[in-house]
């Protein structure tokens, strides 16, 4: 049988870690010793794109190029022999399982997008009230360096189902029976499956949410909250008209992030249920048909995804153009 | 300053770059294995736990004896081999035979390679010891794809068989006689052996779910059905809203509905299939039968290490029973693991051929959990003994439906075995959607 | 309402409170305390069941639910441990998520803080526009770049290697790593690198002796970060190495779900495993992970 460590593997890694970098070294250092013996207005527009090269090299073979040629592929067939024009199209929008997983994708998008920023923000609030708030947001913040599979696997367990009348091993089930209420099969009923998902989604991702939000609750002045409550404003009016207003940037920078990441979503549908029960989400369904060799048809669903993204695309680009402004 | 960059510069470039080398070097050497070798042969298999252990223990004096070495890879998605085959990447030397729509297109292009030539002259011993129906195609014919033969060439060796669609029983809990008919399978009563209901069911297995259910519908279907019938189903000339497979549906919703089944649909779709005949061997008794293929009985040992189980004397098995249609009974559901040769390397020939061996085969019997697929195998385990009685006495050894449709049509029949078990009342939405999926998915694209 | 304001932070000037009204406030701090128990308990429990899980036998899991170990008889076992690492692929995997994640890493910084310094302190034409296309680009799902990428891999006859990987990391990465990067390098004072080059130090002693040491901490936060990304990501490593004997962790966890042989007994201590490190780099750098991640979405 085969030994568990391959050597060239690790000599390989290694060269990696320490090669690249020296290897990098030696093209600025070198590359410079040339560039500086060139005529300086030459120097000026050769050398910035010397340096960026690498990462703009990059960025164009793995993600321009691929975009293109997944738009281009999306029209084609299979095979890339031929032009099939929308009949990858037409499929994803006439086939139930497509549009399941559609349907889906957008549920995930507005509940775990909200829920997330939204106790996110609200446990931030609660915990800046109380001394023990280190301890509380750690734990709060758990999940999120956890990777989605081992999530996946933590949750399976607390949905565990077991047949009526007998032990429930699953923490909720358990946690029903002693109010002595049925078992639920929560990753088989249609009800419950996909707020269930959606769910352990949030449950990783609230953490980051709240600690970006706390960075900036703690940035509010003590004096504006102390104007508000001489004024006669009791809790729940500062935090909604005072302090939800003030966060409101960082609110929407966390939004799109988890917009983002929403219409993303992949390990946890397919750790989980494989999809299964109409639980299929944009990027399970791109990888099935991937899998099952039907190129053309996952790059429509990748357009399709593209698409959905687009709008944010602008959003981030506006945004950054502004604060560039600003600089 | 510059000096000192200067030296510093160029012993850098020189580690970089030779560190480049090197890993070019290794990446490529390490990487792929191109040399026709007389040394190793890779191998792809999809197995895992107890029948990895059992193909190891097979592969042990193979490579003792003649000095190769195996590399055994798991690969459990099929489609895995297909992605390589279209990308035109370096293809293990063996592996298990892709499905039955790819079959056809392979044979074309090269990428299997005969299992004459892989056997040379052992060729004609394989064919006679072999079980007919994995090896000949009906009729006489030159071409079944479904077993590997295209133009009058096999493409597919024969290692292991399972016999499908057995009901298995705690022989200390059920016992009655074996019913001969379906009517007389429903009609037991469960409490008469102090067990809660008749059946065991186990639907879930991670992406996979569902296809225990195809196993219980094929093996309903072809009992309805001639064997004609059942073959163009698997090919797609015959729809989904048939009303033969209609039939075949309802009669498979009497199997899991939560009057016969243990723990009602929420159960048989929550439980794994490995997990679901638990209830056979608990107290109090859940079920009287767990329908099953021949590779079960392993998970049961392995779930109560405790209990001691032996074959024979704690559980034992019947045949599926008539649907009532008798010409139809000798329709058994086959499953047949098979190896197919994509590189012709002096090692890997020597491997098929071992692998043909009655040698080879009786390891993998003894092993327990199969049969082989030579038929003059003897097997120690009372339980195998008769299993081997039901492949060799079957007039057709059909094969499961869903292992052989393309990968689309498959995983919409899954699903949709799943979605009728939770809702039966959608049964004829679903039929119409197989229908529209079984559309495009037998399209020649 | 006025005694839960002021006596947060009771001053010395601060009237004493009464014994009474101290335990009113306790009290109507209350629900408040209750409320922040339960979100503790949701996000903390699960964790705890399974970590708990996987120490227990496969019967003892099949059996009652992991409450229980709570009470006698508590049944601590390392046997699912055992059994994950001896079954087939999971100790190779373990090193291969290592031997994945480490050069992926070290690789994307390297181009990233380069790349990062150039469009933070050179003027060059079409610079906006490489820049917005970044920008752009971090937005972009890795899903559409899988098909096209996979070919590429095939060309140069990468596929299935852990290099492949690296670079396919490195590809995807780099958008988000310039971005930060050069927020951060352009943050630098400019005076330091005037004064420097006047003292006639090119850009590349610049570079390597001011800007990078400088910007340690940016990059110490967006190790981990990326670290981390990596050693958790399924969806790269199951395109790329799906079947290969390369796959990390992840993959091979994933598969165990749909095994045919798989129990629960290893999918519990194979999660706790995968999880230790990122809980490991957590606990410890918590300082790191934490600024690396407000920095780039609040001052970004």
């Amino acid at each position: 049988m085969d030994q568990i460590i391959g050597l060239d593997q690790i000599i390989t890694a290694l060269v990696a870690i320490v090669g690249v970098p020296l290897v990098l070294f030696g093209y600025i250092i070198l590359g410079e010793q040339v560039i500086e013996r060139l005529p300086d207005s030459m120097q000026e527009w050769i050398r910035p794109y010397f340096w960026a090269l690498p990462a703009i090299g990059f960025a164009t073979i793995f993600m321009v190029y691929p975009l293109v040629r997944t738009v281009i592929l999306s029209f084609r067939n299979n095979g890339d022999t031929t032009w099939v024009g929308l009949d990858n199209y037409q499929y994803f929008f006439t086939f139930p399982d497509t549009l399941t997983s559609l349907r889906n994708s957008l549920l995930w998008l507005v509940f775990y997008t909200f829920f997330a920023v939204f106790l996110g923000l609200v446990i931030a609030i609660l915990l800046d009230r109380v001394r023990y708030e280190s301890l509380a947001k750690v734990a709060i913040f758990l999940p999120v360096p956890i990777s989605a599979v081992a999530a996946s696997i933590i949750w399976r367990f607390m949905f565990d189902y077991q047949p009526p009348g007998t032990i429930q091993t699953g923490t909720l089930n358990a946690l029903l029976g002693t109010f002595h209420t049925g078992p639920v099969a929560w990753l088989v009923n249609s009800t419950t499956n996909n707020p269930a998902l959606i769910f352990v989604g949030i449950w990783s991702i609230t953490g980051f949410c709240m600690v970006i939000i706390s960075a900036s609750l703690k940035a509010i002045s003590t004096e504006v909250l102390e104007a508000a409550r001489i004024d006669g404003a009791n809790e729940f009016q500062i935090v909604r008209l005072v302090v939800t207003p003030l966060l409101w940037p960082t609110i929407t920078v966390v939004g799109t992030t988890m917009i983002i990441n929403a219409l993303k979503i992949f390990d946890i549908p397919y750790v989980m249920t494989s999809g299964a029960y109409d639980t299929d989400v944009i990027a399970t369904q791109m990888f099935r048909q991937l899998a099952t060799s039907h190129y053309a048809r996952a790059a429509a669903v990748g357009v399709v995804l593209f698409i959905a993204i687009v709008p944010l695309l602008v959003v981030n680009i506006r945004r950054f153009q502004q604060q560039e402004e600003q600089r | 300053m510059t000096g000192v960059l200067a030296r510093l510069c160029s012993r850098a470039v020189a580690l970089g770059l030779g560190g480049l080398m090197l890993v070019a070097c290794s990446a490529g050497g390490g990487g792929n294995n191109n040399t026709a070798s007389s040394t190793d042969v890779t191998v792809w298999s999809a197995w895992g736990g107890q029948e990895l252990k059992a193909f190891q223990d097979v592969l042990k004096p193979f490579e003792q004896k003649e000095g190769i070495k195996v590399h055994l890879t798991t690969v459990r998605d099929a489609n895995q081999l297909a992605i390589n085959v279209d990308a035109g990447t370096s293809l293990p030397d063996i592996a298990n035979g892709p499905t039955v729509d790819k079959v056809k297109d392979w044979v074309s292009k090269g990428v299997m390679k005969p299992v004459e030539t892989a056997l040379g002259d052992q060729f004609q011993n394989y064919m006679t010891n072999t079980y007919q129906a994995l090896t000949t195609p009906p009729g006489g014919g030159k071409a079944d794809l479904s077993i590997g033969v295209g133009s009058g060439k096999h493409y597919e060796l024969m290692v292991k068989t399972q016999v499908k669609g057995l009901f298995w029983y705690n022989k200390k809990i059920f016992t009655g006689t074996a019913p001969t008919s379906f009517d007389q399978l429903l009609a037991i009563n469960p409490s008469q052996y102090k067990a809660q209901k008749l059946f065991c069911v186990g639907l879930e297995s991670g992406d996979a779910s569902g296809w225990p259910a195809s196993d219980m519908i094929d093996n309903i279907i072809m009992r309805q059905n001639d064997a004609t019938f059942y073959t163009n189903w698997i090919e797609g000339k015959v729809k989904f809203t048939d009303p033969q497979i209609k039939l075949g549906y309802q009669t498979y919703l009497k199997e899991v509905s939560d009057q016969n089944a243990f723990g009602g649909r929420n159960t048989v779709l929550s439980t794994n299939f490995g997990k679901a005949g638990d209830p056979l061997f608990k107290t109090p008794t859940g079920c009287l039968f767990l329908e099953q293929a021949t590779f079960i009985p392993s998970f049961f040992t392995q779930n109560f290490p405790s209990l001691n189980l032996k074959a024979g004397t704690d559980f034992d098995f019947f045949g599926h029973p008539s649907m009532g249609n008798s010409q139809y009974d000798g329709n058994v559901n086959g499953f047949y693991d098979n190896f197919a040769m994509y590189n012709d390397t002096p090692a890997a020939r020597k491997l098929m051929q071992y692998m043909a061996t009655t040698d080879a085969q009786q390891i993998w019997a003894n092993d327990g959990g199969t049969l082989a697929a030579i038929k003059s195998i003897t097997y120690n385990d009372p339980v195998y003994k008769r299993a081997a009685e039901v492949a060799n006495s079957a007039k057709n050894l059909l094969v499961t439906a869903g292992d052989f449709m393309p990968a689309d049509m498959q995983h919409a029949f899954w699903k949709s075995l799943l979605n009728v078990t939770k809702d039966p009342g959608s049964l004829d939405n679903e039929l119409k959607r197989l229908d529209q999926v079984q559309a495009a998915a037998y399209k020649k694209s | 309402m006025s005694v839960r304001s002021t006596t947060r932070e009771a001053t010395g000037a601060q009237v004493r409170v009464s014994t009474l009204s101290n335990i009113g406030y306790r009290l109507q701090r209350l629900p408040l305390h209750i409320v922040i128990a339960v979100f503790v308990a949701i996000w903390i429990i699960p964790t705890l069941g399974l970590i708990i899980n996987s120490f227990r036998s496969l019967q003892d899991m099949n059996a009652a639910g992991w409450w229980t170990v709570l009470f006698p008889p508590h049944g601590f076992t390392l046997a699912s441990y055992e059994q994950v690492l001896q079954t087939e692929n999971v100790a190779t995997s373990i090193v291969n998520s290592i031997l994945i994640t480490l050069p992926a890493t070290v690789i994307q910084l390297a181009i990233a803080t380069m790349g990062a310094y150039a469009f933070a302190w050179m003027k060059f034409p079409g610079k906006d526009i490489f820049f917005i296309v970044i920008v752009g680009l971090m937005v972009v799902p890795i899903q559409m770049t899988l098909i096209p990428v996979l070919q590429f891999f095939q060309l140069i006859h990468l596929n299935g290697t852990i290099m492949a990987v690296w670079l396919a990391h490195s590809g995807y990465g780099l958008p988000f790593e310039v971005f930060l990067l050069r927020n951060y390098l352009g943050g630098l004072p400019r005076e330091i690198f005037e004064s420097a080059e006047v003292d006639g130090a090119g850009h590349a002693v610049r570079f390597l002796r001011i800007a990078v040491p400088m910007t340690i901490p940016a990059i110490a936060s967006l190790t981990i970060f990326v670290f981390l990304g990596v050693w958790n990501d399924l969806l790269v490593a199951l395109t790329y190495l799906g079947t290969s004997t390369a796959r990390p962790f992840t993959v091979v966890i994933s598969q165990l779900v749909t095994s045919l042989g798989g129990g629960w007994q290893f999918l519990t201590a194979a999660a706790v495993l995968q999880m230790a490190l990122p809980l490991a780099v957590f606990i410890f750098l918590q300082r790191y992970f934490v600024r690396g991640i407000t920095s780039g979405s609040v001052k970004g």
